[in-house]
């Protein structure tokens, strides 16, 4: 990582150089500084400055970095100048912050939320609309907040990966990865050819089960239930693969620091059989789902997301892949078995419902494809049990791509190998803001649609 | 014997801090595999048509309010059912700043199915046991 200091006054022409050949990651503050994070075909940047009074705002330019710089105030105490959204981001002793809305004769409000009709985890979604039309759209989360971080400071590193595993469900793979990932290197320790393959199947599958699901809950959101049934019949298969293959059907603590779980892949064939078929058969269904013309023609069109607007919002994963973008740590920057199974980036220009759709069923397809190389190179040998990692003092940052994109974690150490201090940055905290655009101009029944192409968790948003 | 799958449950599901994990769990449950309408049971939309309400997550500060509102809006008798380690107060976020004691133990559960996250076979007992109480 390239780290470079600067004294807060030139940190939004700092940011803006970064940005010309990077991407921004994720914006994060310390006891002593704020940091904004950038990746590269370089590799990651660190552009520090030391926290000061009204440190320039660079939300107002850059709203990539509206919510960090929300976070870093409300949480950490950083004080900005030239805010663009002065409202608290977390709801706090006197409720959730009033909710931006549009005014004007004609405009009516629909409220949703905390609670949700379905199965589905707590916001509250202000729509602002003309008719059927959404005017805009205010999303305020904050309502799983548990406060993970605060939490987990202090705590012996090595044991708090379980906790680190269940900050999310849905992308617990992603982050164990990057937790693990993140105590090796200050460990300086480096895990052997079949963890890496290993924890590679766990990752793939993870994306597989979350793809099967957004893809079926696509589907719902168009009232299809021949796809929505069997794709989700589909994703209830790739969970009992991944308790045959790792010991939990949602891969909780399938890598762990030092290795990956033990006992893990224990009978590769029957995983890659097993694989096989419901590649198989998850290919019929895709197939029937976007040979399906009526429900083709109510993907094309809803959730538009331009591509300037996801670059600007610094979206990750499928949703920006599906805006024109290449974006993909795998590729970008690979890590662990991907530097020798490089994956093929999707990639889609129609910005819409149905291109994320076309993006999560070429991933879904690919994902089968690495875990049978993956399966194939791993042959008849388990991975071995876990290495015993130390972390030493220090700080440093990972990044996975997780179903939904890059997840981020900053690490610091100190001496006695506890955690100093952990900063998560989701992909899903990235894109929510962008999700938030794109039901722009949308009607309001299309919500469920357009909000499920994107299909982001709360958990990890909220802390 | 009874038929211990004797009683149709609407069941309403609240979030309470979960990590989305309890939540994969109960959508599988209640999807095509495990074929839950041959029991009688269904996820409703309102409080109203509820007989069991499904919590799961440590309960949050920000979610109390909200939770409250919801168990006061719900037709008697009504179960509440905690799924998930989290729920039961045991969970990976005991004692975090802004989590709760459990959303079970808060929200007084009268059946509770321990796990991280419980398997869908696990919840599906645990509504067994919620509909016999409602007999």
């Amino acid at each position: 990582m390239i780290a470079t200091r600067v004294g807060a006054a030139a940190l939004p022409a700092a940011v803006s150089v970064a940005l010309r050949d990077h991407e921004p990651l994720a914006a994060y503050a310390t006891a002593s500084d704020v940091h904004y994070l950038f990746a590269g075909a370089g590799g990651l940047l660190d552009v520090g400055a030391a926290r000061e009074d009204a440190i320039p705002a660079l939300a107002a330019t850059y709203p990539v970095f509206a919510w960090d710089e929300r976070e870093m105030r409300d949480a950490h105490g950083v004080s900005f100048a030239g805010e663009p959204d002065t409202r608290p981001l977390f709801i706090g002793a006197a409720g959730a912050p009033a909710a931006l809305t549009a005014e004007g004769e004609g405009v009516t409000l629909v409220v949703v939320g905390p609670v949700h009709a379905g199965i589905i985890e707590p916001g509250r979604f202000t729509f602002s609309t003309g008719g059927e039309t959404v005017i805009s759209l205010d999303a305020q989360l904050s309502y799983s907040r548990r406060g993970v971080e605060a939490f987990l400071a202090g705590q012996d590193a090595v044991a708090a990966a379980p906790r680190v595993a269940r900050i999310c469900g849905a992308c617990s793979v992603a982050r164990s990865w990057s937790y693990a990932r993140a105590l090796e290197t200050l460990a300086g320790v480096a895990c052997d050819e079949r963890t890496e393959y290993a924890r590679l199947v766990a990752a793939e599958l993870e994306r597989i089960y979350n793809h099967l699901f957004d893809l079926a809950q696509a589907a719902a959101g168009a009232g299809y239930g021949y796809s929505q049934t069997h794709l989700f019949g589909l994703k209830e298969r790739a969970n009992v693969l991944c308790a045959a293959a790792f010991g939990h059907r949602l891969l909780f603590d399938a890598i762990v620091p030092g290795g990956v779980g033990i006992g893990v892949l224990r009978d590769a064939r029957a995983t890659r059989e097993a694989a096989a078929q419901l590649r198989a058969d998850a290919r019929r269904e895709v197939r029937a789902l976007l040979g399906n013309i009526s429900v083709q023609r109510r993907f094309e069109g809803a959730g538009v997301l331009p591509a300037e607007t996801a670059r600007a919002f610094g979206v990750v994963g499928p949703g920006r892949r599906a805006s024109g973008g290449t974006l993909d740590v795998r590729a970008l920057l690979p890590y662990g078995a991907y530097a020798a199974l490089v994956p093929a980036v999707a990639s889609d220009a129609a910005c819409d419902v149905a291109a994320r759709v076309r993006v999560k069923a070429a991933e879904l397809d690919a994902a089968f494809d690495l875990i049978d190389r993956a399966l194939a190179a791993l042959g008849e040998h388990a991975p071995p049990a876990p290495r015993g990692v130390t972390p030493g003092r220090g700080a440093t940052v990972t990044l996975t791509e997780g179903p939904r994109g890059a997840e981020t974690l900053v690490v610091a150490c100190d001496a006695d190998g506890a955690l100093e201090r952990i900063t998560v940055r989701s992909a899903s905290a990235r894109n929510w803001p962008a999700v938030v655009r794109a039901m722009e101009g949308n009607i309001v029944p299309d919500f469920p649609l357009v909000n499920k192409s994107f299909n982001l968790c709360y958990a990890c948003a909220d802390g | 014997m009874a038929n211990p799958f004797a009683h149709a449950l609407g069941i309403r599901h609240l979030v309470c801090g979960s990590c989305n994990g309890c939540e994969h769990e109960l959508n599988a449950l209640a999807g095509p595999a495990y074929d839950t309408s041959q029991q009688g049971w269904g996820i409703v939309a309102s409080p109203r048509h509820a007989d069991v309400v499904t919590v799961t997550g440590p309960m949050t500060t920000a979610m109390r309010a909200a939770a409250a509102a919801t168990l006061a809006a719900t037709a008697q008798p009504c179960v509440v059912v905690a799924i998930g380690d989290c729920a039961a107060g045991e969970g990976p976020w005991a004692g975090a700043p802004h989590a709760g004691t459990g959303a079970g133990i808060e929200l007084d559960a009268a059946v509770t199915v321990r796990g991280c996250p419980p398997t869908p076979t696990a919840i599906a007992a645990g509504f067994a046991e919620a509909a016999r109480r409602l007999r």
